[in-house]
């Protein structure tokens, strides 16, 4: 049973020199194949297996210099992570300020084409010809000359007398 | 062997550097702006931000015409995956056959075009509809539709505007630089997603300049209304009317039949009858009405007056030798007030005798015939008025009873203002407000004496009291007027054939009059087509509903005296003034044998006499009317010159008396 260094090193061995001797094993006369045996895999005689491997005896001993190191650097990043964000704020608040303002322009203008379509619609509901035909199927008349009494017109001593 | 690789390692770092910092020289300074420009057109889309036209309001503030925003629908027939699937789809959310539709798609496609419009101006329905298709092949255009919400109302003066939203009549088309609006401009910087960032270039769009026009809608309406039941009930073929203000000019109404909807585009090769504004592109021989042209310079140039006995000739009088006739038979003679209140032709010739033909073109000329009134509005009319070295021997005459001259409703409008206010031509103004400028009324200009508007006023009073405008009298104000009714000359038969223009000219009340109303009913036919009965009621109907609108206050009865009515609607019935057709005029020989008797009984009664004011300052005639309990209507300031009834006349109960002062 091999190991996975047995292994690589096995892979990974020099090449021979031109002028070394022989190797050692013998090349082994080929045997004739069974024409109808399967070919086999590469490294198929090799097997693995897990070694458990128990640290927790392992203490480890505490470094004073790489601590220190690792809080500069971690100190460093943060600093230039700051920066950096600082940096990239008002980019990115002026893009998100962008779609904001854009998204209420398209407000505004579907507003202004509501409001228009509204306008268009109150001056139908209130031209005289509709009004004519409704007040003559609820049959009233035009009021008589100083019949109609404006509570918001110059009158003031009227206006005044206009219930809340 | 360690440094020689380390040295090839940074030999090659610092050619990759090299490489990196000269293709970024070439992209930030060597290129930059071809590199910019590339990315603006991927990263930016320019908008154009469409301008509204301009509203058309009313002079009360209701919308008479307003853009709103719509879609349309284009595709590019070049890139549409299946020409067939496009127009069965398309064809299905817009309500369009399909065949019609890919016939135009594949002309399109055929002819190599990378635009056509599927539908413009779609419903929101629609357009809602669209939205939800996930197709990429067919895009929906912001564009500005332009709408008429009181339908025909004021059709003839707003006119209307094609798929372009161009002005094509009315005052849409005249002041359309006015109304079109300057379209914005923007540069929008958008994500992957086409969702707007930040806006890199902004140009607003400038809408177009809002106006007022001085046409109040509810008379509009009721001006509408009356003139379409007229032409309909005396089988007429077309009318128009004018609703003025004699001190401003201001138009309140100006209506025209036949009518049209300006919502409905103009069809090709359709036939525009009903979209011609007659009462301003239509002139027409007026008949009578235009007597008023002649008594006023009569008054103004010699020495008539109301009371001045005509000889009437008993209906005939011979000019040049040709034979001009009252059209009711005639009568003998009579105080020119009376001949102007049963519209004698032969009086009129008579008073057109004394006038000639200098004067009598010189103030024709000056009440604004023969010259355009100066509207806001294209195809103005100046009608025609041939200058003296054009006149026949017999053009004196007909000018005097108004043939020979052709006119607009709108003159006579005019015309007759210069009575209601004193003597002065006004300039007519149909635009209030441009945005929020008041357009100034333009300065009066005095043509005739104002005793001589005053005389004119209370002839014109007798028209409506005892001649042939008696359908025209309002319940509750007093006012005057005058009919006319002349042949239409058959130009293929070259005579003067049995139709009618009919013609009431008025204005109310008589004291500081508040509108004139101008009413012409064209190609009537029979005695029943004269002025009197066909524009009178119209002018009954149309100056009530305007006075109540302006709020006039009332200054006569409610009810009018009936037998008063029913005895002159028979003579309504015979006024009518041409040169051809005699008649019989029996009846109101009658009458003026009867008037004139109850005249002469009335100066013998004993009682109570009107005083005379003339010459006095107002003042003290407000102080000796007081002391009498009499009633006085002022009109005008100074000195009176003119009172009405006359000094020494029987003063009845509850009479009021009418004094022009002048200065």
């Amino acid at each position: 049973m091999a190991t996975l260094p047995a292994f690589f090193r096995r892979t990974e061995a020099p090449a021979r020199p031109v002028h070394a001797p022989e190797t050692t094993r013998a090349a082994k006369p080929r045997a004739d194949r069974d024409p109808y045996a399967l070919r086999a895999l590469p490294h198929e005689d090799i097997l693995l297996f897990c070694k458990k491997i128990d640290n927790t005896r392992l203490v480890r001993e505490p470094d004073v210099q790489a601590r220190g190191a690792c809080w500069s650097v971690i100190g460093v990043a943060g600093m230039v992570l700051l920066i950096v964000t600082s940096a990239s704020v008002p980019y990115v608040g002026s893009t998100l300020a962008g779609y904001k303002l854009e998204t209420l322009r398209t407000e505004e203008r579907r507003l202004i084409d509501e409001r228009r379509n509204l306008d268009l619609e109150e001056a139908e509901l209130l031209s005289p010809q509709r009004l004519d035909v409704i007040a003559k199927d609820k049959n009233l008349v035009p009021p008589a000359t100083g019949q109609v009494v404006r509570l918001d017109g110059k009158d003031s001593a009227v206006a005044m007398a206009k219930p809340e | 062997m360690v440094d020689r690789r380390l040295t090839w390692l940074a030999a090659m770092v610092l050619v990759w550097a090299s490489a990196i910092f000269f293709k970024l020289v070439s992209l930030q300074i060597i290129h930059h702006r071809e590199y910019l420009g590339k990315a603006a057109a991927r990263q930016e889309i320019s908008l154009e931000i469409a301008a509204p036209r301009g509203t058309v309001f009313s002079r009360s503030g209701r919308r008479l015409a307003m853009s709103v925003s719509t879609d349309s629908v284009y595709v590019n027939p070049m890139k549409l995956p299946d020409i067939g699937m496009a127009a069965e789809l398309l064809g299905l959310a817009l309500g369009m056959d399909r065949e019609p539709l890919e016939a135009r798609i594949r002309e399109a496609y055929k002819g190599h075009r990378g635009f056509l419009w599927i539908k413009r101006k779609i419903s929101q329905d629609e357009a809602e509809r669209l939205r939800r298709v996930p197709l990429d092949w067919f895009f929906i255009a912001h564009e500005s539709q332009r709408h008429y919400p009181n339908g025909t109302l004021a059709a003839h003066v707003l006119g209307s505007v094609n798929s372009e939203e161009k002005g094509n009549a009315g005052i849409e088309m005249y002041l359309e630089p006015e109304l079109r609006g300057v379209p914005g401009k923007e540069r929008v910087l958008t994500d992957a997603r086409r969702h707007n960032i930040a806006s890199r270039l902004s140009i607003p769009a400038k809408p177009g300049t809002s106006l007022t026009l001085t046409i109040d809608e509810q008379i509009q309406f009721v001006a509408e209304r009356e003139l379409a039941e007229a032409v309909k009930s005396h089988n007429a073929v077309s009318g128009s009317l004018v609703v003025m203000d004699p001190v401003t000019g201001d138009i309140l109404a100006m209506a025209s039949y036949p009518t049209y909807d300006p919502n409905e585009p103009v069809t090709s090769g359709e036939y525009p009858k009903e979209r011609i504004n007659h009462a301003i592109s239509l002139p027409f021989e007026p008949g009578s009405v235009f007597k008023i042209m002649n008594y006023s310079a009569a008054f103004d140039t010699t020495n008539l007056t109301p009371e001045t006995p005509i000889n009437c000739g008993g209906g005939v009088i011979r000019v040049a030798g040709k034979t001009i006739h009252d059209s009711h038979g005639g009568t003998g003679v009579v105080p020119a007030k009376t001949a102007f209140g049963k519209s004698s032709n032969v009086g009129a010739v008579r008073v057109g005798e004394r006038v000639g033909n200098e004067n009598m073109y010189e103030y024709v000329h000056r009440f604004g015939f023969g010259q355009k009134a100066g509207l806001p509005l294209p195809a103005e009319n100046r009608g025609k008025l041939r200058p003296t070295s054009r006149w026949s021997k017999v053009s004196l005459a007909s000018i005097s009873i108004g043939q020979e001259v052709s006119v607009t409703t709108l003159q006579l409008a005019r015309a007759v203002s210069v009575i209601a206010n004193g003597g002065s031509l006004v300039t007519p103004r149909l635009v209030l407000k441009r945005g929020d400028q008041v357009t100034p009324v333009a300065p009066l200009v005095r043509i005739i004496k104002p005793e001589t508007a005053f005389t004119m006023r209370f002839m014109m009073e007798n028209v409506v009291l005892n001649g042939t405008g008696s359908k025209a009298r309002l319940e509750g104000w007093t006012g005057g007027g005058k009919t006319g009714s002349a042949q239409i000359f058959d130009v293929k038969a070259g005579h003067y054939s049995h139709s009618y223009n009919g013609s009431y000219v008025g204005f109310a009340p008589l004291t500081n009059p508040r509108i004139v109303v101008a009413v012409t009913v064209n190609g009537t036919h029979g005695e029943g087509g004269f002025g009197g009965a066909t524009s009178a009621p119209v002018f009954k109907k149309v100056a009530t509903e305007a006075l109540r609108v302006l709020d006039v206050p009332k200054d006569a009865p409610e009810v009018a005296n009936p037998t008063l009515i029913a005895k002159n609607a028979v003579v309504d019935d015979l006024a009518i003034s041409d040169l051809e057709a005699p008649g019989s005029n029996i009846l109101e020989e009658e009458e003026d044998a009867d008037q004139a008797a109850q005249r002469i009984a009335q100066a013998a009664l004993p009682g109570p006499k009107v005083p005379n004011f003339r010459g006095m300052t107002m003042r003290a005639v407000l102080a000796e009317a007081a002391s009498k309990g009499i009633t006085v209507l002022p009109d005008g300031s100074g000195i009176a010159k003119l009172q009405s009834p006359p000094p020494g006349a029987p003063l009845r109960q509850g009479e009021r008396i009418r004094v022009q002062f002048t200065r």
